[in-house]
């Protein structure tokens, strides 16, 4: 009984990671550059048809693959960047939303088109590997997204806290207008952290797909859930997102497992609405910067 | 001379069944079909405007609403044999019910986050649907459901339905009308255009934002019932986000804040692609490009172009 | 005899900075009152907690005797408190004449039905809210743009137009935020003569300004703020004269 709990909780910290990278990216543009980007599933969905491309497709070995995904994304990223982000970017929220939405009903119907509606399965080498520790059974794979995860966070905070880059992203989340007085170079630090959040994204989904079914409407769900997890964190603080997305991943697997798992998607939502009757402004506050 | 011409347009669209039947009696059901979901889409995307175009909250739950209101009226006609003059309003109320119990909340938040709360909404409300097997029948859908009687009369015949679709576009267009002008349009539009002001005036935003949700839930909930009885169907993939990006395209390309641009929109959006015989994922790829170019390029949509053409005044 | 507004203790803190730190002010009935003091010391801050925009951290607002502490905007207007925002604030989409019928909206509100319908009294009412919005236009030399968008109006327009929209509920008192900022010196002499005209009529004004020459012109009292503090009170030509005042101004 024990070890189904705790396996639950694994599952649960193996979802919410994924939700965190796909947050923290969402929390970054929303700081950084004050963008709502409805599409940003979209590159987690499009990454992982990449991943399945590579890995499937042209037989890639897996860390291989596994780079491509964000490779592409962050490829895609910049092109999508060019031709829209920087046109919306300067209007309101509502052109954003609307913006940005339309893409997503764009990319998710092409891939309906392009690639089918039926799921696809990646099923690699560790994810039908089982780890047996004293009755408690875990996927490799499962293991391999916890500890990439917290490498990859470990190492954004290093980034936006040590780099140049960094220190110009958190001063865009502070005071946009004072950037360009002191030579912040505003165009060119938005791309960055729109790759960046592109980057993780995709790889999320390289690190989650052999888990999971890969199907074009993957996306949507996932943009809801990283929303609610940015919303429910604060909006724009990235750690916040991180936390609340671990909540998010936790109280899904458990209550899927132990309450219904048909509603299990909801629960995104129903966290998000407890913290925000509870605090308007959502967990940790009205804090100013990323 | 403009008086003419109006009229000459309520007659012909008044008699198009007979048009119809005449022009082209081999495809008359089809497009009798299709004239009656434009009917029934142009009225719910006024419903959708009120609250979008002149309250200046952009909700994403209108699907939640159409849906509360479709299956309230399906299950009331199916389970219940309630008749459809009572299970309009019972729908019309379920679905205002639903939006005064989570507007509340909702408005407290900050738009952004009231945006992604409304669109959790719809998710969630999608989910039950699909989900609550013993209420909706889940995927199975709500089948059987009768058409509409108005007392003594049936509502049987294709043209019959049309000229009720149309009754109802009318009178939601007159509600519209009435609620965007005079005392209560204004107070919606200062509330849109600058709530703090709004405020030092004496208007309480949150009091006028909930009136235009709640009323605009009940309208979508109302044309729900009506369109489960004109179907005989109610599936949980009839309030998907797809509906809320139909209305969305309809609203903004047509022209937001204008009951003719609302129109407009809402006959070419649902007329066209149903004469071009889309595929709905091509669609929707289409939809989605073109709001995507109009956004970013022309955000007033076809409204603003219609005015300059007809050089309408300033002030609205 | 009550003052008309009391603020007592008020304190309002920002993420460390204290904007407002614990300042006492009684305004009587027909006062003509300016406060005045540098950048940052707390002036609009002040007003935004009176007029229900911000929620204080301490203290009490009374209006005529009613605690008005927690109020929303809404209902501090409906009591008879009327203000102008530093940055000009109209409804940019609705006419000149449509901006100021907004602000009765407040006493007029009838129950939703009268609203739909346009019933003899309805109508009533509006022409004479429309006449009332056609005089106050008048008087601050609006009447030409009465239907023009408010958007369209240069900036002294605006500010004039937003004046007079908080004139039309004939409020009891007054808060103006910098009437005389960034416009020209004709307007300037405008706004002051419109500001006296009010306090003739025996209204109760009170004055955020930054322009000394219009604040020791016509203000019966002058109140000091620095860094939060409230740090002098009194009429005009004492206040001129006040070391503490200078060096606030000045002396750092």
């Amino acid at each position: 009984m024990i070890s189904d709990v705790l396996e639950q909780l694994l599952h649960g910290l193996t979802l919410g990671a994924m939700y965190a990278m796909v947050a923290a990216g969402l929390a970054l543009m929303l700081g950084v550059a004050r963008l709502i980007n409805f599409a940003h599933g979209e590159f987690f969905m499009l990454g992982a048809y990449a991943f399945w491309f590579g890995y499937s497709e042209l037989g890639l070995p897996y860390a291989v693959a596994a780079l491509l995904a964000p490779a592409v994304m962050v490829i895609f990223g910049v092109a999508y960047q060019r031709g829209v982000i920087r046109a919306i970017l300067p209007r309101s929220w509502h052109v954003q939303l609307i913006a940005t939405l339309a893409t997503s009903i764009v990319l998710t119907n092409l891939a309906i088109i392009v690639l089918g509606a039926q799921p696809k399965e990646v099923p690699t080498v560790l994810s039908s590997r089982i780890l047996d520790v004293g009755g408690l059974r875990i996927a490799w794979q499962r293991l391999l997204v916890l500890a990439a995860s917290l490498l990859i966070f470990w190492g954004l905070h290093r980034f936006v806290g040590r780099t140049r880059t960094g220190r110009a992203m958190r001063a865009m989340s502070q005071n946009r207008e004072a950037c360009a007085v002191v030579g912040v170079d505003v165009q060119r630090t938005a791309m960055v952290t729109f790759a960046l959040s592109a980057a993780l994204a995709a790889t999320a989904a390289a690190l989650v797909s052999p888990l999971f079914n890969i199907f074009p409407d993957m996306g949507t769900t996932l943009t809801l859930k990283a929303f609610a997890a940015v919303v429910a964190g604060g909006f724009g603080y990235v750690n916040g997102a991180i936390a609340a997305s671990f909540l998010i991943g936790l109280t899904e697997a458990l209550a899927g497992s132990y309450v219904s798992y048909a509603y299990k998607d909801a629960i995104a939502f129903l966290i998000m609405i407890a913290v925000l009757l509870w605090r308007p402004q959502g967990l940790f506050g009205r804090r100013i910067g990323i | 001379m403009r008086r003419a011409g109006w009229l000459g347009l309520g007659v012909i669209v008044v008699a198009a069944p007979w048009l119809v039947a005449a022009a082209v009696p081999r495809q008359q059901r089809y497009v009798l079909h299709v004239l009656i979901f434009t009917a029934l889409f142009a009225a719910l995307a006024l419903s959708y405007d009120l609250v979008v175009g002149h309250v200046g909250s952009l909700s994403l739950a209108h699907p939640a609403f159409f849906g509360v209101g479709a299956y309230a009226a399906a299950i009331l006609a199916t389970r219940a044999g309630w008749p459809f003059l009572a299970g309009l309003p019972a729908a019309a109320l379920a679905a205002a019910g639903v939006a005064a119990l989570v507007g509340v909340p909702l408005f407290r938040l900050t738009e952004h986050a009231f945006a992604v709360g409304t669109l959790g909404l719809a998710l969630v409300a999608s989910v039950v649907a699909n989900n609550w097997v013993e209420v909706t029948r889940g995927p199975l859908c709500i089948t059987g459901i009768p058409k509409p009687t108005l007392g003594p009369l049936a509502v049987t015949t294709l043209p019959a339905f049309y000229w009720l679709a149309l009754a109802a576009l009318v009178a939601v267009g007159v509600l519209y009308r009435g609620l965007t002008t005079f005392r209560l349009g204004r107070a919606f539009h200062a509330v849109r255009d600058n709530e703090p002001l709004a405020g030092a005036a004496g208007i309480d935003p949150l009091k006028y934002r909930m009136l235009a949700f709640t009323i605009a839930a009940a309208l979508a909930g109302g044309i729900g019932a009506l369109y489960v009885h004109y179907l005989s169907v109610m599936c949980p993939e009839e309030m998907t986000v797809a509906l809320t990006v139909n209305l969305l395209v309809i609203v903004f390309l047509g022209g937001v804040g204008s009951l003719r641009g609302v129109l407009v929109g809402a006959v070419l959006f649902t007329a066209l692609p149903e004469v071009l015989r889309l595929a709905p994922t091509w669609r929707l790829v289409i939809y989605g490009g073109l709001l995507l170019l109009v956004i970013v390029r022309s955000p007033e949509g076809i409204e603003s172009l219609l005015r300059r053409v007809t050089g309408a005044r300033a002030g609205r | 005899m009550t003052a008309l507004l009391e603020v007592r203790g008020l304190v309002k803190r920002f993420l460390g900075v204290t904007a407002v730190d614990e300042v006492d002010l009684a305004v009587e009935p027909g006062e003509l009152v300016s406060l005045i003091g540098p950048n940052g010391s707390g002036k609009t801050t002040l007003f935004n907690c009176v007029t229900g925009y911000l929620a204080a951290d301490g203290g009490r607002v009374l209006f005529r005797g009613r605690d008005l502490s927690n109020a929303p905007p809404h209902r501090v207007a409906r009591l008879g408190v009327a203000r102008t925002f530093q940055q000009v604030s109209v409804f940019p989409r609705l006419s000149a004449l449509e901006n100021l019928l907004v602000f009765l909206q407040q006493l007029q509100e009838e129950h939703l039905l009268a609203r739909l319908v346009r019933t003899k009294r309805v109508r009533r009412l509006e022409a004479e809210a429309v006449e009332r919005a056609r005089r106050l236009l008048g008087l601050v030399g609006l009447s030409a743009k009465a239907d023009d968008a408010a958007g369209s109006l240069s900036y002294g327009q605006r500010k004039l137009l937003a004046f007079a929209g908080a004139l039309m509920p004939d409020p009891e008192l007054l808060l103006l935020d910098e009437p005389a900022a960034a416009v020209n010196p004709t307007m300037i002499n405008q706004m002051k003569d419109h500001i006296l005209a009010l306090h003739r009529e025996g209204k109760t004004v009170v004055l955020v300004e930054h322009n000394m020459d219009v604040v020791m012109d016509i203000s019966q009292r002058v109140v000091v703020l620095d860094h939060g503090q409230k740090i002098a009170e009194g009429p005009p030509e004492a206040i001129r004269q006040d070391p503490r005042v200078i060096e606030a101004y000045f002396g750092r």
